[in-house]
């Protein structure tokens, strides 16, 4: 595994780089969920499509998740914008890059658009919204009552063990958010893919008022967990997507 | 089993041994031993060994573009032995 030392943490990265010969091909960053996640999701689904499609695809594990480190504190939204960042910069990643986020992971998206518009070609988002106030009242919830899951599956363990272990439940809630007009100036093309089931679809009128110019899409009959169970669906989406907002010359 | 899969599912038995520790792995690991139900390999530990079959094999390993043909169900019961053809196939066709 590679380690990246970033924002201060050892960060768990891995990367598919295109044999196209491409010595700069565009780059993909993708990002997972909260508490329970890890960059496996996006490594098992949808990291070899895109990377199939002549992109350079970069993963990696929120801080506190999988094998990145996982300090006690500092889990507010800007902390995962600034671990993104520094990753980048880490990286030397110098274009803008593609960002797709699945869940918690598009919102850090969204924020890290919002924080560095120039620096983001497109964003995918999948099963998620922009940081707004009442996303965030969910995602206070899900972290308030994940103590109280009765025999929790391998996932629902590992995100019990996350908030106990550090202050995401305190500090996520308490983030400081952009506010709706910032949200609103988010200027690059935007995907939504929502699954037809999932209680995220709530979300989605003030997902298109807020991002007029997004492209929503809806996967029937799959819940929040359609990046894992229908990967095949949210390709089919993702990829010609994807394409049609890279340049030409781009990819080969 | 030829002598280049012997050698393989060797390596690969080191890999898994580094990834899960050696207590997890036990002595037995054969072509039919599952990820899933045997190994009780989560999907980051398959990310780790992943990486390891990279800085190992290179670029003429691919396991991301072998596993994005699956589902998670059809991971957790991958044997071994798939992954040591997979892996032998991949490097006959480089040597070719």
């Amino acid at each position: 595994m590679s380690v990246v030392h970033a924002n201060g943490i050892a960060m768990h990265t891995a990367q598919l780089v295109p044999t196209t010969g491409d010595p700069e091909p565009p780059t993909a960053v993708m990002i997972h969920g909260m508490a329970g996640d890890s960059l496996a999701s996006w490594y098992l689904t949808l990291a070899a499509p895109v990377g199939a499609a002549g992109l350079r695809v970069l993963m990696y594990d929120l801080r506190g998740h999988g094998r990145s480190e996982r300090p006690p504190t500092g889990y507010a939204l800007h902390d995962f914008v600034d671990d993104l960042h520094a990753l980048l910069r880490k990286l030397d990643v110098r274009r803008p890059v593609h960002l797709l986020g699945n869940s918690f992971g598009g919102t850090i998206a969204f924020s890290y658009a919002i924080r560095h518009p120039d620096a983001v070609a497109s964003l995918t988002a999948v099963e998620s919204a922009p940081p707004t106030t009442a996303w965030f009242q969910r995602i206070a919830l899900r972290l308030n009552t994940v103590h109280s899951v009765t025999n929790p599956g391998r996932r629902a363990a590992a995100a019990r063990a996350f908030v106990e272990a550090t202050s995401v439940a305190r500090d996520l809630p308490a983030s400081p958010l952009p506010g709706d007009q910032a949200i609103a100036a988010i200027s690059c093309p935007v995907l939504c893919v929502y699954g037809g089931t999932s209680r995220m679809r709530d979300l989605t009128p003030q997902v298109r008022r807020l991002l007029p110019h997004a492209e929503v899409a809806v996967v029937p009959d799959v819940g929040h967990s359609l990046l894992i169970t229908r990967p095949a669906a949210v390709r089919e989406l993702v990829v010609p997507w994807l394409l049609h907002h890279t340049p030409k010359e781009a990819v080969s | 089993m030829g002598a280049d899969q012997a050698s393989v599912l060797a390596e690969i038995t080191g890999m898994l041994r580094a990834v899960l520790g050696a207590a997890a792995v036990g002595e037995d690991i054969t072509t039919d031993t599952t990820f899933g139900h045997d190994l009780e390999m989560e999907s980051i530990d398959v990310v780790a060994l992943a990486g390891r079959l990279q800085a190992r094999y290179g670029d003429t390993v691919n396991l991301a573009q072998f596993l994005a043909g699956l589902d998670l169900e059809s991971v957790r019961d991958l044997k071994v032995g798939q992954l040591v053809e997979f892996i032998a196939d991949a490097r006959r066709e480089v040597a070719a």
